[in-house]
């Protein structure tokens, strides 16, 4: 268990009562410009997606996805700082970020249909500025970085033009920091004053490998030696994660260069539905997350905001239809047909892909379809 | 109301089977959509089950403790209408996809191995064999004129049986040369030929009068035999630049319909080692040697009425191409049976060509009025020696008979390797 | 009239960056030490001066790192041309290039074009220590999603490389090191072929010789040797290892029957593997001897074989093997 003796950016305490430290006091100040209808908003979101992993956990148990990835327990980390992000700026995820590519339009069916196997996640990265799933831990906080430098060269940092100007956020876990690219990612985006937030959700698990193993020094202090500063937040605070997320998002987008946010949350499931935690893991470390439930604090909150039974009674009314929806919209999930294996190997016309589409026509034709 | 089955599936990406650990409900309970049903254990780990359907339970299809492989049908459970998933898994080929005829089995691992079973395919339509590779028509359709096609095994037939591929047909699916064109094709030197043997006859014996063509041959033989003292000698030589002539000849316009064989060549050689050695080229009477400055080329024929030597007159005054005619037609003469006595008469020196027969040489008998006969021999492939190694070259033995009273060992030798050395190399020729 | 110049295949391909950078602003060109330096082999010289720090600049010494922000600026509408300094340097890449580079096209079903071009010095024969003298190719040639190329000329390097530089796919750029200052005419108004087209050098009869990059120069040579023998070679530049110009291939196979292919990497699970096995299965009927690669060493990069003979494949060791796959007959 991780002793929380480092200074952690915590608004919302696990009873749900508000307060701000001296220290933190800035941060204060972004939630103070919150209005109740975007707090609402926040726990719509967190109770939503919370309901459609466990709706996606049980249709795995059913044969209907290959597996599925659960954020439960993760949900405010999520949810609080993907409201954060800029209206231009670009996320990169890894592969459980279903809370931020919900505050970004992109559609659960898309992340069930990649977990399904019918394609790799195929909604449109430039639209949504939400980017594909990525499989191999750290990579893609490598583009992202990237991303952030071309970002830079086309001068849309700190300009002060908040309608033109972006910056990148990057999403990954307490696991991949051990990765190389990861270490590269931080130089890369410190020597080039890059215009972007590394966000490492800290759930402290990664599969059976506890954080222990994964860092010797707390991981919002990984980039110091990069020369890139970083903050310790409560991951499951959502107003915490939204107020850290949001003052860095606009640092970064005006042009004080990379930061870092260490998200301390608790994976409350299993990595993945193949693995079983039973078998590396206490059940009362468990229970001692499970008391601090991001969603059960916020709704202590609200109630004491004033926020009415109704409200709680129609999201969990929601999260059934969406639950039934998921469930019907899964089972009329077409196969896709088998000669789309050839599309978009490569953008432009080869020969080997012609050849290898004319082959399976003449073979399907030959045995009759069988689709 | 229909009965709808749930399938175990596989929970951990590659599972192949489970344990029924412990029921959580009974036949007869009601259940709701996701609502814990059993547990089962797997390999990885052990995993509550939640039900897929809303209904009543109408039977447990696997007890607890036992194993289960993925794919098999667990619970049956009684569903108002049309859920999304109903019916019997064992229904007759319905497709994955058909609206909910079955239950749908996703792309993902989901089903494990057993899934694949269950994806029917239909026969083969057309029983011609589907090319594992990628299509033959990559290769251009444009055949060069040089280009010609065969197994690598057939072209090795083809070299051992001396055929020429790009003379042959091809009848093989693809329109290549197979086994059986080469072997139709192979002549000279094809081991299939002459395979049928005639019976043995009923009679014991049979007499044949001695008369005609059979006696004038028999008479000139002992004349020849038993006056000229006959003395054979024989060199072997790499006829390989003289198939390749000959090849070159063939293929030629101006030699177009004129069959051409190495005999046209080994004509020309005598011919040219005529001038050179005089004497070979003459006859002997009991008071003079008549030395003939002009060669009347014999020609050893067989016909069926027997062996004659008709000649080519004035062969030394005739171009490849007069001569290369003035051969076939003299053959075609003596296989009509239309030779005359004056195409027999007044030869100066005769070839007898015995490599047709396919032997390798022999030791021919003067046409009585001469003093020298070469024989022509097979023409094979043999191992030869060039600079020192050894290689594969067309070998012949060139064996002549001379009459010792005329022709003595040094000119009978250096006329047959003046005959040998135009073999050897036809340039010699253009002398 | 085509207006012509001699360079050498470093100043071409300099040349062909230059005009690539002059007609498109999104092209970046980075990696170690190509700014003020202009690369170890000279190649990115000058470019700097012209085009600011914003459009070539140093990467810090991290071939990952290179290349996976090479794919994020493209997903910015950059197009990178990132250099790896070494054949042998590389690996540290690989993973971004295959896992990454080549699959984010199809992963995300066509939204993402990966306009990205890593050039990489390859081949040995300059008398270096390990690591410098590899050829790599066949662990991308068995990638989908990548294009290869590799110029054995100055002309066919200066469009090449501006070829690769349009191509809207990842193109993996091999650049014959010990040819860099081989010199030649280029034609700077006229490409010679597409980009992925392979080239018949030379005219010939009895045996098709097929080679890339730093042995294509060889294959000429053994085709003279060849010619001194009465040995009549067709020499094929294949250009672009992948895709593979089968059609050239083919149709030469088709007219001389007998095929070697030639080049510097391990044989065993080669480039040349791929192509050998290709033409035996589409050329069967045509094929007099079995396709033949050389060199037959599986080895790593010894010192003493990179410049010397049997490694390189200098032609004297090449005569033997011609040689025994040639007869005299007429066919």
């Amino acid at each position: 268990m991780t002793p929380v003796t480092d200074p952690m950016l915590q608004l919302l305490a696990p009873d749900g009562s508000y307060g701000v430290e001296k220290s933190f006091a800035l941060y204060g100040e972004v939630i103070d410009s919150l209005d109740e209808d975007q707090l609402k908003t926040f726990y719509r979101d967190m109770a939503r997606i919370r309901r459609f992993d466990q709706e996606a956990i049980a249709l795995q148990r059913q044969g209907q996805l290959g597996l599925w990835v659960p954020a439960i327990g993760q949900e405010a980390a999520q949810i609080g700082s993907g409201y954060a992000v800029g209206k231009n700026d670009h996320i990169f995820p890894s592969y459980r970020e279903h809370g931020v590519a919900i505050t970004h339009g992109v559609e659960l069916m898309s992340i069930l249909k990649m977990m399904r196997g019918v394609n790799h996640g195929g909604w449109n990265p430039e639209e949504t500025r939400f980017h594909l799933y990525a499989i191999v831990l750290g990579s893609q906080v490598l583009h992202a970085v990237g991303y952030a430098m071309g970002v830079k060269l086309d001068g849309k940092v700190g300009t002060g033009d908040l309608e033109n100007d972006l910056a990148v956020i990057s999403y990954f876990g307490d696991g991949a920091t051990a990765e190389g690219d990861v270490s590269e990612s931080l130089l890369f985006a410190a020597v080039n004053e890059a215009p972007i937030v590394f966000f490492i959700q800290n759930n402290q698990w990664a599969i059976s490998s506890n954080i222990a193993s994964q860092t010797k020094v707390p991981l919002y202090r990984r980039g110091e030696g990069f020369g890139v500063p970083g903050l310790r937040v409560d991951g499951n605070d959502v107003l915490a994660c939204y107020a850290a997320t949001k003052m860095h998002m606009d640092e970064a987008r005006e042009g004080k260069g990379p930061y870092l946010l260490e998200a301390l949350t608790y994976r409350i499931g299993a990595h993945t539905t193949s693995d079983d935690p039973t078998k590396y893991r206490d059940d009362s470390e468990v229970e001692y997350w499970k008391a601090r439930d991001p969603i059960a604090r916020f709704e202590v909150f609200l109630r004491r905001q004033g926020v009415e039974d109704s409200f709680f009674d129609e999201v969990a009314v929601a999260g059934d239809e969406l639950a039934r929806d998921i469930r019907e919209q899964t089972f009329a999930l077409p196969k896709p047909p088998l000669e789309s294996i050839f599309d978009n190997v490569y953008s432009d016309e080869h020969p080997e892909i012609d050849i290898q589409r004319a082959w399976l026509r003449a073979y399907e034709d030959q045995m009759g379809s069988h689709e | 109301m229909s009965i709808a089955k749930f399938p175990l599936p596989d929970v951990g990406e590659g599972l192949t089977e489970a344990e029924i650990v412990s029921w959580r409900v009974s036949p007869g309970d009601k259940v709701e959509v996701n609502q814990t049903i059993c547990e089962i254990e797997t390999a990885k780990s052990v995993v509550e089950l939640p039900c897929p359907f809303e209904g009543e339970v109408s039977e447990l299809l696997a007890a607890e403790g036992d194993t289960v492989e993925v794919g098999t049908p667990i619970i049956a459970v009684t569903v108002k209408g049309n859920a999304p998933l109903l019916t019997e898994m064992d229904a007759p080929a319905a497709e994955p996809g058909d609206t909910g005829a079955e239950y749908q089995l996703p792309n993902l691992v989901g089903y494990g191995d057993s899934g694949e079973v269950k994806s029917r395919r239909k026969r083969a339509v057309n029983t011609a064999p589907i090319s594992t590779a990628i299509p033959v028509s990559m290769v251009t359709a444009a055949a060069t004129a040089d280009s010609v096609m065969a197994k690598p095994p057939i072209r090795k037939l083809a070299k051992e049986l001396g055929v020429d591929l790009a003379s042959v047909t091809g009848t093989g699916m693809h329109g290549e040369i197979t086994r059986e064109d080469v072997v139709g094709s192979a002549s000279q030197a094809s081991v299939f030929k002459n395979l049928t043997t005639p019976q043995q006859p009923s009679e014991r014996e049979e007499r044949l009068p001695v008369k005609g063509v059979r006696k004038a041959i028999a008479t000139a033989m002992v004349k020849s035999a038993f006056t000229a003292p006959h003395v054979s000698i024989f060199v072997d030589v790499d006829a390989t630049r003289t198939m390749e002539y000959v090849k070159r000849l063939k293929a030629s316009v101006d030699f177009a319909g004129i069959k051409v064989t190495p005999l046209l060549i080994m004509a020309k050689a005598m011919i040219w080692a005529v001038r050179r050695n005089p004497m070979v080229n003459s006859t002997w009477t009991d008071k003079e040697i008549i030395v003939h400055n002009f060669v009347n080329l014999g020609i050893a024929a067989a016909t069926p009425r027997g062996l004659i030597v008709p000649n080519i007159k004035d062969a030394d005054s005739m171009n490849m191409l007069e001569l290369a005619q003035a051969i076939e037609q003299l053959a075609a003469t003596a296989r009509e049976g239309k030779t005359t006595p004056e195409d027999m008469a007044e030869g100066t020196i005769t070839i007898t060509n015995i490599g047709v027969f396919g032997v390798d040489t022999g030791t021919p008998i003067l046409n009585p009025g001469e003093v020298s006969i070469v024989a022509l021999g097979s023409i094979r492939k043999k191992p030869w020696v060039v600079d020192d190694e050894i290689v594969v070259r067309n070998i012949t033995t060139i064996g002549a008979t001379f009459d010792h009273r005329v022709v003595d060992g040094d000119v009978a030798s250096r006329f047959v390797q003046d005959v040998a050395s135009v073999i050897e190399e036809p340039a010699l020729l253009l002398d | 009239m085509s207006n012509y110049q001699e360079m050498a295949i470093a100043k071409a391909l300099n040349a062909g960056m230059r005009k690539a950078m002059q007609k498109d602003e999104k092209v970046l060109v980075f990696g170690e030490d190509v700014a003020r330096l202009g690369g170890v082999f000279r190649v990115t010289e000058g470019l700097l001066a012209e085009f600011g720090e914003n459009r070539i600049f140093n990467s810090p010494i991290a071939e990952s790192g290179i290349v996976g922000t090479a794919i994020g600026l493209a997903m910015r509408g950059y197009r990178s041309v990132a250099e790896i300094q070494f054949d042998g340097f590389v690996f540290p890449a690989f993973n971004q290039i295959t896992t990454q580079l080549a699959r984010l096209t199809y992963r995300s079903e066509g939204y993402q074009q990966m306009p990205v071009v890593i050039r990489i010095p390859v081949g040995g024969g300059i008398g270096a220590v390990e690591h410098h003298s590899e050829s790599p190719e066949a662990y991308f040639a068995h990638t989908p999603g990548l294009r290869i190329v590799s110029p054995s000329s100055p002309n066919d390097a200066y469009w090449m490389i501006q070829q690769a530089i349009e191509s809207p796919d990842p193109v993996i750029f091999l650049e014959p090191k010990r040819r860099y200052w081989q010199k030649g005419p280029v034609n700077l108004d006229t490409a010679p072929l597409p980009l992925h087209s392979a080239r018949l050098l030379k005219e010939g009869t009895d045996l098709t010789l097929i080679a890339h990059g730093p042995m294509v120069a060889t294959a000429l040579q053994a085709a003279e040797l060849g010619a001194e023998e009465g040995v009549s070679i067709e020499v094929i530049d294949l250009r672009s290892l992948a895709p593979v110009d089968y059609p050239t291939l083919l149709a030469s196979v088709q007219k001389t029957s007998r095929v070697v292919i030639a080049q510097e990497a391990p044989n065993n699970v080669s480039l040349s593997s791929e192509i050998a096995a290709r033409i035996a299965e589409q050329a069967y009927y045509y094929l007099e001897a079995p396709v033949v690669r050389v060199v037959v060493l599986t080895l790593h990069i010894h010192p003493q074989n990179s410049k010397r003979s049997i490694f390189l494949m200098q032609t004297a060791f090449w005569r033997p093997l011609i040689g025994f796959w040639l007869t005299r007959e007429t066919r």
